[in-house]
């Protein structure tokens, strides 16, 4: 009897302390996000607004300041600048392909092997991750260039010339896909960890041969990690710069030389400015495409 | 349906070190159940992955209705397994799990919808074809699992601890219908438990593995009244297994003596709870009463530390601390690794 007042106060006093506890925790929380909030909003999403206000907010012939989207115009009815645009969405399809292509086999070895070579070609994949991008352009220049590696082999063994595809289109995409294959292969490996080997020896047992198993069982299931694959790589590729500077063609030329060269040689700050911004326009397409197939993954 | 035929099987791993199947035969019949028991690394798994293709045998043969199928992939042969952990496609519905294996068999789409229901009648899930496989509770994802080894009508029926992930109440009621269905359908059926519970509930003879090795196969009475190694009697149901020595046709072990008329030498003693009576006197001290409300386990003390236990119709007759005496009803004796006697009871 003498314990029921007591455990009444405690019943009567717990849910304004659980209110308060919220309120405290949810303080907290705020409090915790706020700092890389903030440096979101100051790193990223000021400079987004402050590029777009300066391309669209432009001053005139009299030096007054208006709304214009003459820059805009002017890039999307410049022959050279549609050609880089182009280029640049061309290297990023064919590289983004190209890395599901070499990728997914390797995920798949890696996911499905046991031993020691699995390992060693696990290290091999990821090796690129720790080659800076200029290191490696110059070793695909000394390897594939004019003279190179490759050439000397083809003129001792009396061989041919190979056209070398240094200085074009293909320059970038081998690079690039080459500097991308660690990430890649990291994602899809990590979504290759959500199949079980059961549930593919059980589609092996009703009767499913390798390629169905892939098809049926494996690709459904990694679809979410192939999106952000695919996502990671297109990001990366399309503000690509050391790469498509070193080793892509003079013209037309990737977003990233095309911008440097605008603002530091042509001194056409706004013109580069806009071209960022359109370089940004396709990014968050796939930005989205992204955060969005996070949150799918993340409901499933 | 069909008659599995596993002669001198092996299997090693890790360049031969370590066999996980050592030279193991068994044939099962027509419409029989059996069930490999054993703890863990016994080999069991590997066996059942041999016969469903999963693992390809170092040695040996493997013959379904007298097709020799030792090398053939999974897909190749006609088994269904039910794994573990369910296995099932979660991208799938219960329906497009159970009609994958037969679209892949290229069956007309009314002939698949038409076993497809028929199945998940059987296993008691009519209707629930558009659920998807995370909206099903555990028991419920087993019955798909096996009623999709089922869809395709496999001579041989293979399920790995198809149980091990459910509770005990589920795991129960679900073995009944498992073996109700099995015996409708009279398929024959390779399971592989470590439950011995499950294995004498459900399977028409037991095989007991050890180290990769058959260690006895024998109905689950005999396997229980009779078993050949002090391995077999201590691993199905509770045996007490008392080392002590046997001099002049007796027994001992402390104040324990037990006539057994065979030769002079170390033995173990064997005798279940059930047939250990209890009398005051002075061979041991009772450590614990247990009541289960049907019957009491009494855990008695020898002076070494030695521990039996016997089981008692009234526990409430026993305390802790009480001196008694032990008296075996029946019993058997093992000398290296084999029976050496029984009592007159015990067989």
């Amino acid at each position: 009897m003498t314990d029921t007042p007591a455990g009444n106060i405690a019943q009567a006093t717990s849910p304004a302390g659980d209110i308060v506890g919220t309120r405290n925790r949810w303080y907290l929380g705020l409090l915790l996000v706020a700092a890389p909030v903030l440096l979101v909003c100051w790193l990223i999403i000021y400079p987004i607004i402050a590029a777009v206000v300066q391309t669209v907010w432009v001053p005139d012939a009299d030096g007054v300041n208006r709304l214009s989207l003459e820059s805009y115009r002017f890039f999307f009815s410049d022959g050279y600048s549609l050609a880089n645009l182009w280029i640049t969405l061309w290297t990023t399809l064919v590289c983004a392909i190209l890395l599901l292509l070499i990728c997914l086999p390797i995920a798949l070895y890696l996911r499905f092997s046991e031993g020691r070579l699995p390992a060693y070609v696990q290290a091999l994949a990821i090796f690129p991750m720790f080659v800076p991008s200029i290191i490696l352009s110059y070793a695909f220049i000394r390897v594939l260039g004019p003279n190179g590696m490759l050439d000397i082999l083809l003129n001792a063994a009396h061989l041919p010339k190979i056209r070398s595809p240094y200085l074009t289109p293909w320059g970038p995409v081998i690079g690039l896909v080459w500097d991308h294959i660690p990430l890649t292969v990291l994602i899809l490996l990590s979504g290759l960890g959500n199949v079980s080997n059961q549930s593919i020896e059980a589609a092996r047992d009703v009767g499913a041969g390798r390629l169905i198993v892939l098809w049926h069982i494996i690709l459904p299931r990694i679809g979410n990690s192939v999106l952000v694959a695919a996502s990671f790589a297109v990001l990366g590729i399309f503000s690509a710069f050391t790469i498509p500077y070193v080793l892509g063609p003079a013209a037309p030329e990737m977003m990233g030389p095309f911008m440097q060269r605008t603002f530091r040689e042509l001194y056409d700050p706004t013109s580069a400015i806009t071209q960022a911004v359109i370089s940004f326009g396709f990014c968050i397409v796939f930005g989205l495409f992204y955060v969005y197939s996070v949150a799918r993954n993340q409901r499933t | 349906m069909a008659v599995l035929e596993i002669q001198n099987v092996t299997k090693t791993f890790g360049s031969g070190s370590v066999r996980a199947v050592d030279d193991f035969s068994l044939t099962v019949g027509d419409g029989e159940l059996v069930c490999l028991l054993g703890p863990s690394g016994s080999g069991k798994s590997t066996l059942l992955r041999m016969v469903g293709g999963f693992e390809t045998p170092t040695g040996g043969s493997i013959r379904i209705d007298g097709d020799d199928v030792t090398k053939a992939p999974p897909e190749k042969r006609p088994t269904g397994m039910v794994f573990q952990s369910h296995a099932l496609w979660t991208h799938m519905n219960v329906f497009k799990n159970l009609a994958f294996g037969l679209k892949l068999r290229r069956l007309p789409p009314e002939e698949i919808k038409r076993r497809v229901e028929a199945i998940l009648e059987l296993v008691g899930l009519p209707g629930y074809g558009t659920r998807l496989t995370h909206q099903l509770s555990g028991g419920q994802q087993q019955r798909v699992a096996l009623a999709r080894s089922l869809v395709l009508e496999p001579k041989i029926l293979l399920l790995d601890e198809p149980f091990a992930s459910l509770d005990q109440h589920l795991r129960e009621r679900l073995r009944e219908e498992v073996r109700d269905i099995q015996q409708r359908l009279k398929i024959t059926t390779l399971f592989v438990t470590h439950g011995q519970d499950e294995a004498l509930a459900m399977a028409d003879r037991i095989v007991v593995m050890r180290d990769g090795k058959m260690e006895q196969v024998a109905a689950p009475d005999t396997l229980y009244r009779e078993p050949q190694t002090p391995f077999v009697a201590g691993f199905i149901g509770t045996m007490n297994l008392a080392e002590g020595v046997v001099s002049d046709g007796t027994f001992t072990r402390g104040p324990f003596t037990m006539p057994v008329p065979v030769g002079d030498g170390a033995a173990i003693l064997a005798v279940r709870p059930e047939a250990l009576g209890l009398a005051p006197g002075g061979m041991g001290d009772i450590h614990r009463v247990t009541d289960f409300g049907t019957h009491g386990i009494v855990d008695v003390d020898l002076p070494d530390g030695f521990r039996f236990k016997a089981m008692v119709p009234e526990a409430r007759e026993w305390k802790a601390g009480q001196k008694v005496d032990l008296k075996p009803r029946a019993f058997s004796a093992y000398r290296d690794n084999a029976v050496i006697y029984r009592s007159q009871a015990a067989s």
